[in-house]
């Protein structure tokens, strides 16, 4: 199997998710973004909208995030969804593609949500199993994505960094790593973020990371009184998230960054400056030559 | 890495867990939803975070839906289109990703939905804009290869690849109209009232038309879709009228309609 470089490939900068509202503006006048990424379940039902993603495509490099893989499903990830997904990576030749470590389908019906996983020996063969049926399907590699996590089960035996690294070296998939999932996470865990984003650059191979994701989140409080983060992609990066990022950049290096934002989504100008804050930290990194500690 | 919990009893297997975390998300009854806290070991209780997943697996449902049945939404509001649509996902929760797709059978479930009986009207507006739905997600082609009618004079008539027949119950098209205009009193009583009526939908390169049509003019473009030749088509439209009258209603009605092009052959 294939699994050479990306026909266009996504460059280690700051681009912006794509949603249906800004087709127009972009197809219209083309505002500036170094690339853009979309969940690819909107387009594949919607031929409308994909004939509109296919020329806004035209200018712009484009990454495919998808959500309804399912990669940690027990009964295995849904083929038909791998043909749909296959069908768009050929007619779109994205410079990335990805999914989450989750699971969403179980017993023939799909949960829209990237619902958690206990990490054990069978959860980790399960998704491996997965991907690579993925992959194979697809033809090329994916990266997975951290997901932010509300539950966590007390069969878990294995930290989750450790899991995800497992995947990607088992599997040879990449690894997409959420700067703000990594964040949400480790408050929701009660734990310290920058401790957990050292753990998680510790687990992985830095070379597997091919893509950092930054978003805004939002704090509720439970019945208790307690801060509760949810993952709702409806706000601007919060400043802890921007700090965890720095950290990020300075243990991996360059890396293409998306900004997503997906409730209440505003207005494309709003996501281009939250993408010039990322290219900022991106550009203030020492060139390549410059020895970098580790 | 540490060892494993070891549970009392039950199924602990990954495929065992799904079923019952999905079981506990669609659950409706409050017992149902909760899963025994010793599955669960962090900062919050497992009922909290199986909150969470409960809401945003329901909101994207009821999301997906009202992006399809704008005017049902508009009409009922926001909160009783919300709980139609979270007790339609729990009974017929979506089975692939692809949320366009999902919902075809939502004006059936809420035909009969307690609390609508004083919008006889609502399931047959859901059908009209589940049509609609589907035609706007159709990529915007201009092929009109869907039949060809020879008639009399060396006249051929193509009508488009998208081209539906839609029968209702009510005038649904004014209902959709006067409810997303906002403008409700603007209905005339009749609309109101049940009875046939049939529309021509399609997908133009402008975008979903609509198009009431006549006794007249349904039958004839029945007959046509169903691959009648062009005297077939016509005698279907006839019934008991003249050839006159059919001729004088397809010309007002059909013939100027861009669901049609009309080709000359030059003899």
């Amino acid at each position: 199997m294939s699994r050479g470089a990306a026909v266009n490939p996504i460059p280690a900068q700051a681009g912006i998710g794509l949603r249906m509202p800004h087709h127009a503006q972009l197809l219209a006048s083309r505002p500036q973004a170094r690339w853009l990424e979309v969940h690819p379940e909107n387009y594949m039902a919607d031929e409308q909208a994909l004939a509109a993603l296919e020329l806004i495509r035209e200018h712009y490099p484009l990454s495919l995030h998808a959500v309804g893989l399912s990669l940690g499903s027990a009964e295995g990830v849904d083929r038909a969804h791998i043909d749909r997904l296959r069908h768009l990576v050929r007619r779109l030749e994205p410079g990335l593609v990805s999914d989450h470590l989750s699971w969403s389908t179980t017993a023939g019906h799909y949960l829209p949500d990237l619902l958690p996983l206990p990490y054990t020996d069978e959860a980790l063969s399960i998704v491996c199993r997965n991907v690579e049926q993925v992959q194979e399907g697809l033809g090329r590699k994916i990266l997975v994505e951290n997901p932010s996590t509300y539950l966590q089960f007390s069969a878990s035996v294995i930290p989750e960094a450790e899991f995800l690294g497992a995947v990607a070296q088992r599997t040879g998939c990449g690894v997409l790593l959420d700067v703000n999932n990594v964040y949400v996470s480790a408050a929701n865990q009660g734990r310290n973020a920058s401790e957990s984003l050292t753990e998680w650059c510790d687990a992985l191979n830095f070379s597997a990371v091919g893509e950092i994701h930054l978003a805004g989140h939002a704090v509720v409080k439970t019945a208790t009184g307690a801060d509760l983060r949810i993952d709702d992609h409806g706000d601007h990066v919060c400043a802890a998230v921007w700090s965890l990022y720095e950290q990020a950049l300075a243990r991996l290096g360059p890396r293409p960054t998306l900004i997503e934002w997906d409730t209440r989504v505003p207005a494309f100008a709003v996501l281009q400056t939250e993408a010039a804050l990322a290219q900022s930290r991106l550009d203030a990194l020492p060139k390549p030559g410059y020895a970098r500690s580790a | 890495m540490r060892a494993a919990p070891e549970h009392a009893s039950g199924d602990q297997s990954l495929a065992s867990l799904q079923l019952r975390m999905a079981a506990a998300l669609l659950a409706a009854d409050a017992t149902a939803q909760h899963l025994p806290e010793q599955l669960f070991a962090g900062a919050h209780p497992g009922a909290v975070g199986l909150r969470v997943h409960r809401n945003t697996v329901l909101g994207a449902i009821s999301n997906a839906l009202r992006l399809s049945f704008v005017a049902v939404d508009r009409l009922v509001g926001e909160a009783f289109f919300d709980r139609m649509a979270v007790e339609y996902a729990r009974a017929a929760p979506p089975s692939a990703p692809q949320l366009d797709e999902y919902g075809s059978d939502f004006p059936a479930f809420i035909a009969d939905f307690p609390g609508t009986e004083s919008l006889p009207f609502l399931a047959d507006l859901a059908r009209f804009e589940w049509q609609l739905d589907e035609l706007g997600r159709l990529q915007a082609h201009d092929d009109f290869d869907r039949a060809s009618l020879q008639l009399e004079g060396g006249v051929r008539l193509q009508l488009s690849d998208s081209l539906r027949l839609h029968t209702a119950h009510y005038a649904v098209d004014q209902l959709r109209t006067a409810i997303l205009e906002e403008n409700i009193k603007a209905l005339s009583l009749g609309s109101l009232q049940p009875g046939e009526h049939v529309y021509a939908l399609w997908r133009s390169p402008a975008g979903v038309k609509v198009q009431a049509l006549s006794a007249v003019s349904a039958l004839f473009i029945a007959a046509a879709l169903a691959g009648a030749a062009g005297a077939q088509a016509l005698a279907a439209a006839a019934a008991d009228q003249s050839a006159a009258a059919v001729a004088e209603v397809l010309a007002r009605e059909v013939l100027p309609a861009s669901f049609i092009r009309i080709d000359k052959e030059i003899s």
